[in-house]
């Protein structure tokens, strides 16, 4: 995606096609995006999206400092689910230098790992009322988001941005009664859940908007490599917490939602919407038998060097994130610091699709699309 | 206004004074009040709006706990503080934008809205102007806004806000018709398009309990009061109808590019033309100034009562609307017009018309 | 037909339910309020009560602090912060002529020898990224963010904003500026300009 504007028929511009810019400061591009939109009348003909006015040299700024210093900068990756990124970050580094964690390690980063899911999701089901012109719902979501929020708060001290998991372990242990409040939050929470469902996603004017409308079909997600709830809202039963357990995530029972075309066509907004309302209802599940089988003695760091330095080599490893499959492919040369660092980013390649799958839809339509693809630029641009 | 004129003519020092001068003194007297009416009815709707929104939301809306810098309590001042701000904020004109329509859109779209408050009547006696054409000039009144506002996107030079314009125009045209031909339910009924006539017609019980309002006439006006309504609704402008203005699509649609006291006429015109649909469903649809109990209640005094409160809980339901309801796509707000609304509004007229032949 | 007027009494039933909804949040408005009123009423920061054995540890994200008394110098603070928010400069001061506002000899609360003074010790708050990474390795417990668990030694500051962006350098070393020269020693070479400076 090249930022001169050449990519543009030419022929189109002065025909009666009028070019509509989307962002960067736009309501509802998620961040700063730019959509370049070739509209006739209402109708979308051609989309390009401009990126990286939310850049930040995420992959060169980690050459240059040290292992235990990336996990800060994978946290500004994606903010809406950080616990996430410093997941996958972890795992990543700890299958590169051969560290075992303690069990309860792991299940402590399951749990806040899916707690982070569900304030996730909260904030793309929010948002894509938003999108659709529903407010309410949005605020509903943002006031149950709030309480994960205050639990992340209790656990790190931080709201956002968590830095809690870290190589080898998490900083610290739970605190004293967070067991209980997470459970506690969890059944305020299960109620919430038809609350949307009546209020939003059930509602006629809703399903109207958005079944049948930019439908991403199973084999086109996959030619572009889509992942995460967009992939299974297609119909592809894909998670790597069940294809590729990593972590504990074979301990647990768990089903995977996919989209059915319950309203609509498979692969449609509305599921991939509703893939991410049923994906609460599992990571509830999950947390729930992650609390309860975690052992609530031991050491919450594995036995580590007091300076990280990884072995020669290199690693690709990927976790399942709200938004899809984040891959941290890390090459070290023996160094403290890692000599090259990418990051494959789940939302970069859901809005790679947007063009194929919006075109021919209306303004209206885009925005849906673009809001139930649930992307966050802060890792698009990194 | 004849009686304000008949009432001055009594007056000995005004005797003097020449019929025409006395006529122009009337008019002016009557618009300031009427102005000042608009003007209180935003402020308080806004005020209302912002916090049922809030509590809808589980949020408190504005509050303060005093005057001061805070919003004084529970922050009823909140829009006062806004309308202030708004008529010293700077005015910021488009170089670019055709300056003569841009300034002259926001005043079209609000005396659209301003001049139908002539046509309704507060109560028996509070009303400019009964006309024998009632209905029909505040139906034909309330369309001039559109004027204003294609007139405001095509001004502002700004894409958004061209969009915002089309998309009112095809909007507020299309549901001008369900509009109408619901309203014509009751003009069958009533026989008159005066104002005072339709209301007094609602006089009295109708199946022994209930008031004898249109809404409860028959099967086929119930159904017509919801049409009404909701095309109402669909002609100002409000969600789920909020097309011209979406923010999440068009940014602020036709009125983008204003601010300042420009963009407040815009505000002051929508929730003025919010009153109008809530005064109109009431009036022709729920009795107008009557009371619910024939009989009891039906001074004047308590007659504006009835009618502000009916007009206040049509707008409670319209702001309700907003903040539960998506917002519809524009093919889809067609057809919710052209193939919905439009047929059943053909079955009404048709079976109001069959209704009034069986019965009498 | 028949979808026709079942999509008529689809939208009628489930808009009624979303207005049900919206209706009883508007009735039980006095009990579901979520939100605080800001200035006057104040979010409970979360008490810190880690009962396992990890008292060190501090848990509050806010305005960072030094208590410069106990500062040694050894820069592992400045080694840590991905963001090199932190700027340290020391100097060995002979004996005798010791600055006696810089309080930099004697012994640290922790009972180290203090050996070097401080010219320098900013912390550029607009550069921070609150990742505590600089609390850990301090062997002094000296750098930490105020409040919460440190709120005996320093009290919570987290609502630090300033008009100037300088404003938000905060500089902990007590040695006199008139006197940061006098104990500087001269440039060798070329001195790099300071941004953050």
């Amino acid at each position: 995606m090249g930022i001169e504007t050449s990519t543009l028929d030419r022929s189109a511009i002065h025909g009666e096609e009028m070019v509509l810019n989307i962002g960067p400061q736009h309501p509802s591009t998620h961040g700063v995006l730019r959509l370049q939109v070739l509209t006739d009348g209402e109708i979308v003909t051609k989309i390009t999206p401009y990126i990286g006015y939310l850049h930040r040299c995420f992959e060169k700024h980690c050459e240059n400092v040290t292992y235990e210093q990336v996990i800060p900068y994978t946290d500004r990756c994606d903010y809406v689910a950080s616990m996430n990124n410093n997941f996958g970050y972890a795992v990543a580094m700890e299958e590169l230098m051969g560290i075992e964690v303690p069990e309860k390690v792991h299940h402590i980063r399951v749990i806040v790992a899916e707690l982070n899911r569900i304030a996730s999701h909260h904030l793309a089901i929010g948002t894509f009322g938003l999108d659709v012109g529903a407010f309410t719902p949005f605020l509903y979501c943002f006031r149950d988001r709030e309480r994960i929020l205050d639990l992340f708060e209790l656990l790190c001290g931080a709201r956002l941005l968590y830095n809690y998991i870290w190589v080898g372990g998490v900083s610290h242990d739970f605190p004293i009664g967070f067991v209980e409040k997470v459970y506690e939050f969890l059944d305020y929470f299960e109620p919430k859940i038809q609350e949307y469902n009546d209020l939003l996603t059930f509602n006629k004017i809703f399903i109207e908007r958005t079944a049948d409308v930019g439908v991403l079909p199973a084999d086109v997600a996959i030619s572009y490599g889509v992942s995460g709830p967009n992939l299974r809202g297609s119909g592809v039963k894909w998670d790597l917490r069940k294809n590729e357990p990593y972590s504990i995530y074979n301990k647990f029972e768990f089903d995977i939602p996919i989209g059915t075309g319950a309203m609509g066509t498979v692969g449609d907004c509305w599921d991939r919407y509703y893939v991410r309302i049923r994906e609460l209802e599992e990571s509830v599940k999950i947390t729930r038998q992650a609390l309860d089988q975690m052992p609530r003695e031991g050491d919450v760091h594995a036995a580590l060097p007091k300076k990280i330095r990884p072995p020669k080599g290199h690693v690709y490893s990927r976790t399942e994130t709200p938004r899809g499959d984040l891959g941290f492919y890390i090459i070290s040369d023996g160094k403290p610091k890692p000599f090259r660092l990418k990051l494959r980013s789940p939302a970069f390649t859901a809005l790679s699709c947007i063009d194929e799958i919006a075109r021919g839809w209306m303004i209206a339509d885009v925005i849906a699309i673009l809001g139930s693809l649930d992307i966050v630029l802060g890792e698009i641009d990194r | 206004m004849e009686l304000l004129l008949q009432k001055f003519s009594e007056v000995s020092f005004l005797s003097g004074i020449p019929s025409a001068l006395l006529f122009v003194f009337a008019a002016t007297l009557i618009a300031v009040s009427l102005f000042m009416f608009v003007a209180v009815n935003a402020i308080v709707a806004v005020y209302a709006e912002r916090k049922i929104s809030a509590f809808m939301q589980d949020r408190l809306g504005p509050m303060g706990q005093g005057v001061g810098l805070h919003a004084g309590k529970w922050g009823l001042l909140q829009t006062v503080a806004d309308a202030i701000k708004l008529l010293i904020k700077e005015d910021i004109i488009p170089s670019l934008a055709d300056r003569k329509l841009f300034i002259l859109a926001p005043f079209i779209l609000f005396i659209g809205a301003f001049i139908v408050f002539v046509g309704i009547p507060f109560n028996q006696h509070i009303l400019v102007a009964d006309f024998n054409i009632g209905v029909f000039y505040i139906i034909a009144m309330s369309s001039i806004g559109v004027i204003g506002i294609i007139l405001a996107g095509y001004g502002s030079n700004n894409k958004w806000a061209l969009y915002g314009a089309m998309r009112s125009a095809a909007q507020i045209i299309s549901y001008e018709i369900p509009l109408a031909l619901s309203l014509l339910t009751v003009i069958m009924l009533v026989g008159s398009l005066k104002m005072q006539d339709i209301i007094i017609a609602q006089h009295g019980l109708i199946w022994g309990i209930l008031p004898n309002w249109f809404i409860f006439n028959n099967p086929f006006t119930f159904i017509a009061f919801f049409i009404f309504f909701i095309s109402g609704v669909a002609e100002v402008n409000r969600t789920p109808f909020d097309l011209p203005e979406a923010e999440s699509e068009l940014v602020a649609g036709f009125h983008t590019e204003y601010s300042g006291m420009r963009w407040a006429f815009f505000f002051l015109a929508e929730y003025a033309n919010m009153f109008i649909v809530a005064a109109m469903s009431a009036i022709l649809f729920l009795g107008g100034w009557q009371s619910p109990i024939p009989g009891y209640m039906d001074s004047p005094a308590w007659g504006l009562f009835w009618f502000m409160g009916k007009a206040i809980f049509l707008i409670f339901v319209m702001m309700w609307f907003r903040w539960t309801f998506p917002r519809l796509r524009t093919d889809q707000l067609m057809q919710m017009c052209w193939k919905y609304f439009l047929p059943i509004s053909f079955i009404n007229i048709l079976g109001v018309g069959l209704w009034d032949l069986w019965l009498n | 037909m028949i979808r026709y007027f079942s999509n008529i009494w689809q939208s009628i039933t489930t808009l009624l339910i979303g207005l049900r909804i919206t209706l009883v949040h508007l009735a039980k408005a006095r009990k579901g309020i979520v939100t605080l009123q800001y200035p006057e009423e104040r979010w409970p920061r979360p008490e810190r009560n880690i009962g396992f054995s990890h008292d060190s540890y501090n848990v509050i994200r806010s305005r960072l602090h030094v208590d410069i008394d106990d500062c040694i110098g050894c820069l592992k603070c400045v080694r840590a912060c991905p963001v090199d928010c932190i700027h340290i400069k020391t100097v060995k001061v002979e004996k005798g002529t010791d600055i006696l506002e810089a309080n930099h000899i004697g012994i640290t609360s922790n009972g180290t020898q203090k050996r070097l003074l401080l010219t320098r010790f900013d912390i550029d708050m607009s550069e921070c990224c609150y990742c505590n990474l600089c609390v850990y390795p301090c062997p002094e417990d000296c750098i930490f963010m105020t409040g919460g668990p440190n709120s005996s030694k320093q009290e919570i500051d987290y609502e630090f904003s300033e008009y100037n962006r300088s404003d938000l350098i905060y500089r902990f070393a007590k040695v006199p500026k008139d006197q940061v020269e006098k104990y500087t020693p001269p440039p060798k070479e070329k001195v790099k300009i300071d941004v953050a400076g």
